[in-house]
């Protein structure tokens, strides 16, 4: 259970909230506003109102020993990078994931200890500019993986002792077995980036690496299933 | 009697399509600002006048050769031809004929083809009696040899140059709009000069030991004065004449500096609408630009990204501060507000620009926007941002071909990027084309080497590319299992190794730039040899 405190009720933080899984992710949303506290509740969500710049507050929610995300969605920027400031100084190794509303407040966030900056704005040009050059992909992404069709992107662990240890990720064939893409392998052994499964490299899959995969979620539980038998 | 053959012939030309055409061809080469023949054939002519008037210089010293003279004869045709043409053109006098025709068989009048006939000729002479048409005629006449003694009429020639380019109207735009002022000031400096040539010729002629000879040396002294040019060949020795040149040079200055903040600032006034001008001339040379309204945080972002590709689009906002960022970056760009019709309709929204992008931080003005563009171009592919939930349906339902929401894709990337942190650098490095990854569409064209192919004999393995489905609007494909429902067409995922590819059908591949580019490459190739 990953235990995440989101800063501010807004269409950004309502998003992603409800894209979580609420079974293996403990939400709290800290706002103040009574009005859109209210708004929150309303949608089942768990709500605090408290002062994000009093550390002792925050200290009160359990940043620093039970929460392992805070999601920094206040509409100032400035009041971003100081909840980032207070939240790392009592945290090392909290997630902090921050909203940026221009390019000079994201190097800002990063100085400040954010692990992820995410700007709206640029995201939403870069979209765009994607749907410009590539409708049709894009469109099909927009639908399938960041839309309402059951098809996502997923990645699954290989447990130690599966019987894809040893194995080789040539040999996969994933799209016959389970009508899944394999879309890349993170090989622990090459570190910890994404090489993308373009019949560039035979990667041996040990216990620890992860496989991204393409496909409808029925497919993506029967191959976690699967992978997780030993 | 010459009623019938008139009709006739007016309707053999309206019906004649070859005859239409031909108009046509000589209105986009002489006259049509949009066309590029036009723009062409202006610098021809420039040569041509450029040409023709070093040979005038030379031929002041020197005997003109055979094949000097010869040009000059081509130059005399070119000239000709093209006063005829724009004659022809300027009206058109089988309409004027045919609307009498119908207007007197309407009413019931008979029909005079001598009064039709002469509303005809009034349209042509209307057309000799423009100032351009008048200089083209003067710069031919001299040629003719009984008039060889209007020689220095040849001089025309190069106002003709101004009929080439656009200064001389800007200029007489920017004077126009100031007529008042400058009336005013003409008048003041009509009296002033009266005054002074007067004056002048009293104290300073002959008979009083001056040197002004007669009214006109009076004149041209108190031109010289006035605009303080002061050449000095005529001087005023009396005292009443010295008198009369201070208080000159004084006005003068004063007259000057009047008629010089005059233009400055009618300039100043027009430089807007001057540079907005060029703005629209750059975009008429250009196809498939993209029009973005609203240069916010999301505009700016987008024109990076335009800039990179170098993708033509132009930037319309109406707040200066945007604009001014526009302007540091030189891109193209129009400070108006992008609801109105008129400012969409000259950025080109009919003609050239392939797609909008409503872009605003305002959901309302996205909306308006949205709205006048459909309304302005039914097939104008547009994209707009929605900052609220509940407006997408109504950007689409107004006539977006596409909706995106910021703070939806966001939200929906923190997710991912808590949830499971691998996928989410994977589809942003798709998406971002992140180390040359990129996925990207093959295009099935007829007679190439992936029609009625089945997708197990393609080996997309040795091409080092990774299939993850096909789009089509086929039918035949309606049957086959994971279909996913994308706008008008069906989203295939992993098809079956016997799924047959038809023409039009797309694949989606994922792979590096070069396999993807190779692979085009050959699909192209087998297109063309097929043929």
């Amino acid at each position: 259970m990953k235990k995440i405190v989101v800063f501010g009720y807004n269409t950004l933080s309502y998003e992603a909230v409800s894209r979580l899984d609420q079974k293996s992710h403990d939400v709290l949303i800290i706002e103040t506003d009574p009005a859109l506290k209210k708004s929150a509740e309303d949608k089942g969500f768990k709500t605090q109102s408290l002062d994000f710049r009093s550390d002792d507050d925050l200290k009160s929610i359990g940043i620093g020993h039970s929460i392992d995300v805070i999601f920094c969605f206040l509409l100032e920027d400035s009041s971003n990078v100081f909840l980032t400031l207070s939240a790392r100084a009592i945290a090392q190794d909290l997630d902090i994931i921050a909203i940026a509303g221009s390019a000079q407040s994201a190097e800002k966030l990063i100085a400040a200890g954010a692990n992820k900056i995410i700007d709206p704005y640029q995201i939403c040009g870069q979209k765009i500019h994607e749907l410009i050059k590539k409708p049709d992909i894009t469109n099909i992404i927009d639908h399938t993986v960041f839309g309402r069709d059951d098809l996502h992107i997923a990645e699954v662990i290989i447990p130690i002792g599966s019987y894809l240890e040893n194995t080789y990720s040539s040999t996969l064939s994933l799209n016959e077995q389970f009508n899944l893409v394999l879309i890349g392998i993170v090989d622990k052994e090459l570190g910890d980036n994404l090489h993308f499964a373009i019949g560039e490299k035979d990667h041996k899959l040990d216990a620890g690496d992860i496989i991204v995969v393409l496909g409808p979620s029925r497919e993506i539980n029967a191959f976690k299933k699967d992978v997780a038998n030993v | 009697m010459l009623t019938k053959p008139l009709v006739y012939f007016a309707y053999l030309l309206k019906t004649s399509a070859y005859y239409q055409k031909s108009k046509r061809f000589f209105y986009d080469l002489l006259e049509n600002p949009q066309s590029k023949m036009k723009s062409y054939f202006d610098i021809f002519m420039i040569c041509l006048v450029m040409l023709s008037v070093f040979f005038l210089v030379y031929s002041v010293e020197h005997e003109l050769s055979n094949t000097g003279e010869f040009f000059e004869q081509c130059v005399v045709t070119v000239f000709i031809s093209e006063y005829l043409l724009r004659a022809w053109l300027y009206s058109d006098s089988h309409r004027i004929i045919i609307k009498e025709y119908e207007r007197a068989e309407y009413l019931n009048t008979s029909f005079s083809p001598l009064k039709t006939l002469k509303k005809v000729l009034g349209k042509k002479l209307e057309y000799m009696l423009s100032l351009f048409a008048i200089i083209d005629l003067l710069a031919i006449l001299p040629s003719y040899r009984p008039l060889r003694i209007l020689r220095i009429l040849l001089i025309f020639r190069l106002f003709k140059l101004f009929r080439y380019s656009n200064s001389i109207k800007v200029f007489a735009d920017v004077l126009s709009s100031k007529r008042f002022e400058l009336i005013t000031l003409a008048i003041f400096m009509g009296f002033l000069v009266f005054i002074s040539t007067i004056a002048i010729y009293l104290f300073e002629n002959n008979s009083s030991g001056g040197s002004v000879r007669h009214l006109y040396d009076a004149f041209y002294w108190s031109i010289v004065t006035i605009s303080t040019v002061g050449y000095g060949d005529i001087t005023p020795i009396t005292f009443g004449g010295r008198l009369v040149t201070v208080a000159l040079i004084l006005t003068g200055l004063g007259v000057l500096s009047f008629f010089t903040s005059i233009i400055v600032s009618a300039f100043n006034e027009k430089m807007y609408t001057l540079r907005e001008n060029r703005t629209y001339a750059e975009l008429s040379r250009l196809d498939n630009f993209i029009i973005i309204c609203g240069f916010g945080r999301v505009g700016q972002e987008i024109a990076t990204k335009f800039e990179k590709d170098q993708q033509a689009f132009i930037v319309i906002d109406i707040n200066e501060s945007h604009i001014l960022l526009a302007k540091e970056k030189n891109y193209l760009y129009v400070q108006d507000d992008a609801s109105k019709n008129t400012v969409l309709t000259n950025a080109g929204i009919n003609t050239g620009a392939s797609s909008i992008i409503c872009a605003t931080g305002n959901d309302v003005i996205n909306v308006y926007i949205t709205l006048t563009s459909r309304f302005l171009n039914p097939n104008i592919n547009i994209i707009a941002r929605s900052n609220r939930d509940d407006n997408v349906h109504k950007l689409y339902q107004a006539g977006a071909n596409n909706v995106i929401q910021p703070f939806e894709i966001s939200g929906l990337l923190a997710a991912e990027y808590v949830g499971q942190p691998v996928a989410f650098e994977a589809i942003l490095g798709i998406l971002q084309e992140q180390k040359q990854i990129l996925m990207e569409t093959l295009v099935v064209y007829p007679n190439c080497l992936l029609e009625y192919k089945i997708i197990g004999d393609i080996d997309f393995k040795s091409r080092k590319l990774t299939l993850v489905g096909v789009i089509s609007s086929n039918k035949t494909h309606l049957k086959r299992r994971n279909r996913y429902k994308v706008n008008n067409q069906h989203f295939y995922f992993n098809p079956e190794n016997h799924f047959e590819l038809q023409a039009q059908d797309m694949v989606i591949v994922l792979g590096r730039k070069y396999s993807i580019e190779h692979f085009q490459d050959q699909i192209e190739k087998s297109k063309l040899r097929s043929k």
